[in-house]
């Protein structure tokens, strides 16, 4: 019997990938602890409409890995909680100090959203990309994981209303932050990635011109748990008829510090492209491109697909775009087929954002330095024949903390991971 | 049929391009440029065309004269190409190309030719004054002042004057005709009717004067708070302050080169400070410029570009310390000053304004009036 604090493998993050390890170890018996710092596990993954080239839905495909996660005997589970040091002493011995933030909202909490029904403050709700608001206690999102409600405290009143409507009782404003001190055996860092912020580059006018938006906030608008039930461009709700992607904002971009192809972009724009030709069968969606890179497996077929359905694909970049007062926007691009500088009129304008490296793994290793690549991702040091290893032995990475990738890549990598995991633990080499 | 050049970029490292294989054709600096249009798409073109080593395409193409570098495409490039110093550079291929007797692109391309043609004419001057100057006396004018038309009598350096004017227009004007077959003559499938030569006139008169392009040329569209007028207000400080010290050193020498010392409000003065000031602010603030390396335009200097900044100064300061000396009665200085002042002058005109740098002053307004005759022409056609 291993004790509490006891476990074979800590798993870092609770996207696809760390679940995907996760599920992988726990299924042949070692006793997984999978620590996620967001309120849900699912990670980005779950907020997903349908995915490429298949366009099954998402949301079908990670929900129940996400509740076999949960459920499973061998796996716990620490939400909302980040790693504040990790301790290697010596082979199979690891240590790992984590830190569980309060919820202010205990395991009793039912999820029956009285609270939130109840909670006088607004603010803007990150779980849909602040197209919509939230209230200060809030369930995370519909299909979230546990589906416990926490307290923002940050924007909370401390009016105390929800504590006096909860049925369960479940409502804690004494909680603090939780350290505990855990041993491991072996390491998965599977962190994920962010989105470019587009505010970097200001010529795209994102939050400036309400009409532009991500590719994320796109992707919401398209899910079932959609905010507005429908297609709308925020400035003023009307729905577009005519919208335009730009490709490569924040990828293979030197002058933002990101040279390198992001690797999704090209295919979910032509995905959602395509989806919102069945959402809105009048609408032009024209893609603005430098190079379509159709290189997965069936990718190509699906971009044909999306040319066969009417998508409109320019060769070109935008450089600027121009908002009008009606709020459609004006962007200007070069035709490389014909070299002519022209300009269109868009009434909605989605910017397909790269990834960036999440880099939170970076400062967790304390007596040994991780080692990161040219693009700040965790650095694959035999990447041809052990792609999950690391600098350091016991510690293995999985999905995009080792670079830009789609779900199935992902997947893959993860199941590495946590064969090279099992290896390991199994007292065999690193 | 068009012949691909591969080493062509080799060639043009040798006026100052960056590594344009870099670009990957997304068309960003195009869209950014606020002097592209439907007519002139820039500067990806041009970074094609240097790929693939077009020189008829390259040659025949106007568009580097109507870039004024305010560096928006360097700064937006995805891929760092830096595509505002290519236009730059092809600026001085072009005049290389425009030239004729093949001396310009010596000039550009060899830091021997440049200092050897610059001390070869200095030395040119100074054996001049050796062997024919008057006499160098110091009795002074009634006024106080030097007799420096004893040293040197406008008369004759007038003659002087015109045969260099001579021999500078007809480098000019051929190198100009040149640009003209090249930009005009090279899609014979055109047909240019006369009167458009008339009628586009009005542009090469106003962009001279105005640069009106240059003012055109902003920042302001990615964002940025920085607007390019006060480079176009002191480059056009500049170029008044140097046509008026051209008109009077050629047209009105007997006037300007005179013993009497005016007073401070006279015409002769007022026009000479007008000049003075104009190119010493203008000198100062492009050597600021270029030292400080801040701005997209100024991040690189060819050695040419610091040639012509450095002559132009010194022809500046050593005219200015001329008429102090002259005015307050030191005659051995004024007359060394006044050598050395024509040893600079001579060189950079002879040098810089039919074969290098200074030769945008005509370069620019020509491309532009030769590219509306040719826009106009074909809309007609149509």
């Amino acid at each position: 019997m291993t004790q509490p604090n006891e476990f074979d493998v800590l798993a870092i993050g609770g996207g696809i990938a760390g679940e995907e390890a996760a599920l992988n170890l726990a299924n042949i018996g070692y006793k997984v602890l999978l620590v996620e710092k967001d309120l849900s596990i699912g990670g980005k993954m779950i907020h997903l409409s349908k995915v490429f080239p298949t366009l099954d839905c998402g949301a079908c495909i990670t929900t129940p890995k996400v509740s076999e996660t949960a459920r499973h005997p061998n796996i716990s589970i620490y939400t909302n909680t980040v790693i504040e040091d990790i301790e290697k002493h010596s082979e199979n011995d690891f240590s790992a100090t984590l830190v569980e933030k309060p919820r202010y909202v205990t395991d009793d909490c039912t999820g029956c959203q009285i609270c939130e029904e109840k909670c006088p403050v607004v603010v803007d709700d990150q779980y849909q990309w602040d197209m919509v608001g939230r209230k200060a206690i809030y369930i995370p999102f519909s299909i979230a994981n546990p589906r416990i409600a926490a307290i923002d405290i940050e924007n909370c009143s401390l009016c105390g209303l929800c504590e006096k409507v909860c049925p369960a009782d479940a409502i804690d404003f004494t909680q603090e932050e939780k350290r505990s001190t855990i041993k491991i055996k072996t390491v998965i860092i599977a962190t994920g990635f962010n989105l470019f912020d587009p505010t970097l580059i200001p010529r795209y006018g994102f939050g400036k011109f309400q009409n532009v938006v991500t590719a994320m906030q796109m992707e919401r608008q398209l899910v079932p748990t959609r905010p507005f039930n429908n297609v709308l461009r925020p400035k003023d709700g009307k729905m577009p008829d005519n919208i335009a992607y730009i490709l490569c904002v924040g990828s293979r971009d030197e002058t933002i510090g990101n040279p390198i192809c992001s690797q999704v972009c090209c295919m979910y724009s032509t995905k959602q492209a395509q989806l919102l030709m069945g959402a809105l069968p009048m609408a032009d969606v024209t893609i603005y491109y430098i190079h379509i890179r159709a290189f997965g497996k069936g990718f190509c077929e699906f971009y044909q697909q999306g040319k066969g359905m009417g998508i409109e694909f320019i060769k070109g970049k935008v450089g600027l775009i121009k908002e009008k007062e009606n709020g459609n926007l004006i962007v200007r691009y070069e035709d490389i087929q014909e070299g002519k500088v022209k300009e269109a009129e868009h009434d909605l304008v989605v910017l397909s954002v790269g990834i960036l490296p999440n880099t939170d793994f970076s400062t967790m290793f304390k007596n040994t330095k991780i080692e990161q690549d040219d693009f700040d991702y965790v650095k694959q040091v035999d990447e041809l024949s052990s792609p999950a290893k690391t600098n350091i032995d016991g510690v293995f990475v999985a999905g995009t903390s080792s670079g830009p990738m789609d779900i199935p890549d992902s997947i893959l990598s993860a199941g590495a991971a946590s064969a090279e995991a099992a290896g390991y633990l199994k007292g065999g080499k690193k | 049929m068009a012949k691909i050049n591969p080493d062509f970029a080799k060639e043009l490292k040798e006026y100052g391009a960056l590594d344009l294989n870099a670009c990957y054709n997304c068309g960003t600096c195009t869209a950014v440029c606020s002097l592209s249009d439907e007519d002139n798409s820039f500067p990806r073109k041009m970074i094609r065309l240097s790929v693939l080593g077009l020189e008829d395409e390259l040659q025949s193409s106007v568009d580097p004269w109507l870039c004024y570098y305010c560096g928006e495409c360097s700064e937006t490039c995805p891929q760092q190409t830096d595509p505002g110093e290519l236009m730059m550079t092809l600026r001085r291929y072009l005049t290389a190309k425009y030239d004729w007797t093949g001396l310009a692109s010596k000039l550009y391309t060899s830091k021997i030719w440049e200092f050897g043609a610059i001390i070869f004419l200095a030395a040119f001057i100074l054996v001049l004054f050796i062997f024919f100057h008057g006499p160098m006396t110091t009795e002074l004018t009634d006024d106080g002042g030097v007799k420096l038309n004893t040293f040197a009598p406008w008369k004759i350096v007038e003659i002087g004057d015109w045969i260099m004017a001579g021999l500078l227009s007809f480098f000019l004007l051929s190198n100009i005709f040149n640009m003209y077959l090249k930009i005009v003559r090279n899609d014979k499938s055109i047909k240019i009717p006369l009167k458009l030569y008339f009628t586009e006139f009005w542009a090469l008169i106003v962009h001279f004067a105005t640069q009106l392009q240059f003012s055109k040329c902003d920042t302001e569209l990615t964002g940025k708070k920085y607007t390019f007028s006060t480079y176009w207000i002191i480059h056009w400080f500049l170029m008044t302050s140097y046509v008026i010290m051209l008109i009077m050193i050629m047209v009105f020498l007997g006037w300007f080169q005179t013993d009497n010392i005016y007073e401070w409000w006279h015409p002769q003065r007022l026009l000479g400070y007008y000049a003075t000031i104009g190119l010493t602010i203008g000198i100062v603030y492009f050597f600021i410029e270029r030292i400080r390396k801040k701005s997209e335009k100024s991040k690189h200097s060819h050695v040419t570009d610091w040639t012509f900044l450095v002559l132009l100064f010194l022809t500046t300061i050593t005219g200015i310390l001329v008429h102090i000396f002259r005015i307050y009665g030191m005659p051995y200085p004024t007359y060394y000053m006044y050598v050395f002042h024509l040893m600079v002058l001579f060189p950079m005109l002879m040098i810089e304004v039919p074969f290098s740098k200074w030769s945008h002053l005509a370069y620019r307004p020509f491309a532009i009036y030769f590219n509306n005759v040719v826009i106009a022409a074909r809309k007609q056609s149509k």
